[in-house]
């Protein structure tokens, strides 16, 4: 962190924001770092997982959302399940995603957001997940063009071909039949945060 | 034995061969797996990336309804057992919560936190036995495989938990009981990098190269697995990570139940054996 640390800009509710997101006892932390040795994706991150949790404490808010970290993590749980202090880190950077997808915040990483957010609503459309549309719509929303979106459709066709072949893509969707429970789910806990 | 069956989005597409082989398996074993009536996505990673509640209730109506049936539910995928075990375990510690998703599920369903959540590994181990399990060999494997458990099998290790979250051995028990030999793999617990798989794929094809790489290096025959998405990077990608790596790699990608089916004699085609990517012809064969 080349940029100063800025009291005056932090949010002290933040930590409390994050743990009714679903990501507890972030305080609890004592900066050892075995989230960081553990992770194994941390190589790609711009802030570690331990710089994130340390980050989310002083309450920095814009900068923990901005952070590429959140959405290269792949949810092993590894670090939750060595944190010697019992922080859910692995909820935190679940917790994180959320409210940076919620906050409409402008991430560096679109195609992650772009992801789960298209996995959600396919799986709100049929009750379940209906692949072929998940990659259909992800390649619409995380591209900035629709040349890019085409050019990986192409990219992902010989795969899907493959899966096709093996009989494991279905053509038709296999839907739950109380739909109108599954909207109802949907409506509520989304519209209740937003 | 009878137990509710929720076999998730998965095992009805890109993993059919795990969903065919299950059954068959749990026949073989004299269980009979009941599938959840009108199941619904457990969600998987991506809901709590968008709304905690969401996350919560989405795996919470497939308890609800496992519930009202009164069965405990088998689950062989690990993203959709993690969920529906910790949504679980998070509305029994929190009444209020509860409360919150009940009223989401609303329509005469209601969770009352009476259904066990099993990983078929588990069922398996400790519900039928070993014991069992040897009686029904017929044919012993003689293969020499390395067993991939991935990561939330057993992470995080929840409170009844069956296996080492650090160095389980279940499917290694299971695999020597039909004949193979296990060999030692010290990744067998690593991400495959399997959830970021369409928006990082480049992180994706490093992490399942090093768990290929370390297989072949350990002169493994196949990589045995549990899980669907582990299955989807290792198996139906390999093509991909031999193209970024420039390195022919070639191992089959099994799932723990279709080396369990063929131990009991069961036919490779019932077995879905014919759907693996990385062909299984000459493991086969072998045999």
């Amino acid at each position: 962190m080349e940029e100063p640390i800025r009291l005056n800009e932090c949010d002290p509710d933040f930590i409390q924001e994050v743990a009714e997101a679903g990501g507890k006892n972030v305080q609890l932390c004592f900066q050892c770092g075995t989230c960081s040795g553990s992770c194994p994706t941390a190589y790609a991150m711009d802030y570690t997982p331990r710089q994130i949790i340390g980050m989310v404490n002083l309450g920095m808010r814009n900068e923990v959302l901005k952070s590429d970290t959140i959405w290269v993590c792949s949810s092993c749980y590894t670090c939750m399940t060595r944190c010697p202090r019992g922080v859910e880190i692995t909820k935190v950077m679940a917790a994180l995603k959320s409210i940076a997808i919620k906050s409409g915040i402008e991430t560096k990483n679109k195609k992650a957001p772009a992801f789960y957010k298209t996995f959600v609503e396919v799986a709100g459309t049929y009750g379940r997940l209906f692949e072929p549309m998940l990659f259909l719509k992800f390649a619409l929303k995380a591209e900035d063009s629709l040349t890019g979106s085409i050019a990986r459709l192409l990219k992902d066709a010989p795969f899907g071909l493959e899966l096709t072949k093996k009989g494991k893509l279905a053509f038709m969707p296999s839907k739950v039949k109380n739909m109108q429970q599954i909207k109802k789910i949907y409506e509520i806990a989304l519209g209740e945060n937003k | 034995m009878k137990l509710g069956y929720y076999p998730g989005c998965s095992l009805e597409s890109t993993a059919k061969e795990y969903d065919m082989s299950m059954r068959e398996v749990f026949k073989a074993l004299d269980v009979e797996l009941v599938e959840l009536e009108d199941w619904n996505c457990c969600g998987a990673t991506a809901a709590h990336s968008v709304d905690y509640l969401l996350s919560l209730a989405l795996p919470a109506r497939n308890l609800a309804i496992a519930d009202k049936h009164g069965l405990n539910i088998v689950v062989p995928c690990p993203e959709c057992y993690q969920k529906e075990w910790s949504a679980g375990e998070s509305l029994g510690a929190d009444s209020e919560l509860l409360e919150k998703v009940n009223k989401l599920i609303g329509n005469g369903l209601q969770y009352e936190g009476n259904v066990e959540v099993m990983h078929p590994l588990d069922t398996i181990l400790n519900n039928i036995g070993i014991e069992k399990l040897s009686q029904k060999v017929v044919k012993p494997l003689k293969l020499k495989v390395v067993p991939y458990y991935g990561c939330v099998i057993v992470k995080p290790p929840r409170k009844k938990k069956f296996d080492s979250a650090e160095n389980p051995v279940s499917m290694d028990r299971i695999l020597a009981a039909i004949g193979i030999e296990v060999l030692p793999y010290d990744l067998k617990t690593k991400c495959c990098g399997g959830p970021v798989m369409l928006a990082s794929e480049e992180i994706m094809l490093k992490l399942s190269y090093e768990l290929l790489n370390k297989a072949k290096t350990a002169g493994a025959q196949c990589i045995v697995t549990a899980c669907p998405l582990c299955h989807l990077a290792l198996d139906a990608k390999q093509i991909n990570i031999e193209k970024a790596y420039n390195e022919k790699i070639s191992i089959p990608v099994l799932y723990f139940t279709q080396l369990m089916g063929l131990a009991f004699g069961i036919a490779p085609k019932k077995l879905g054996l014919d759907r693996n990517i990385v062909s299984t012809e000459k493991l086969l064969k072998s045999l």
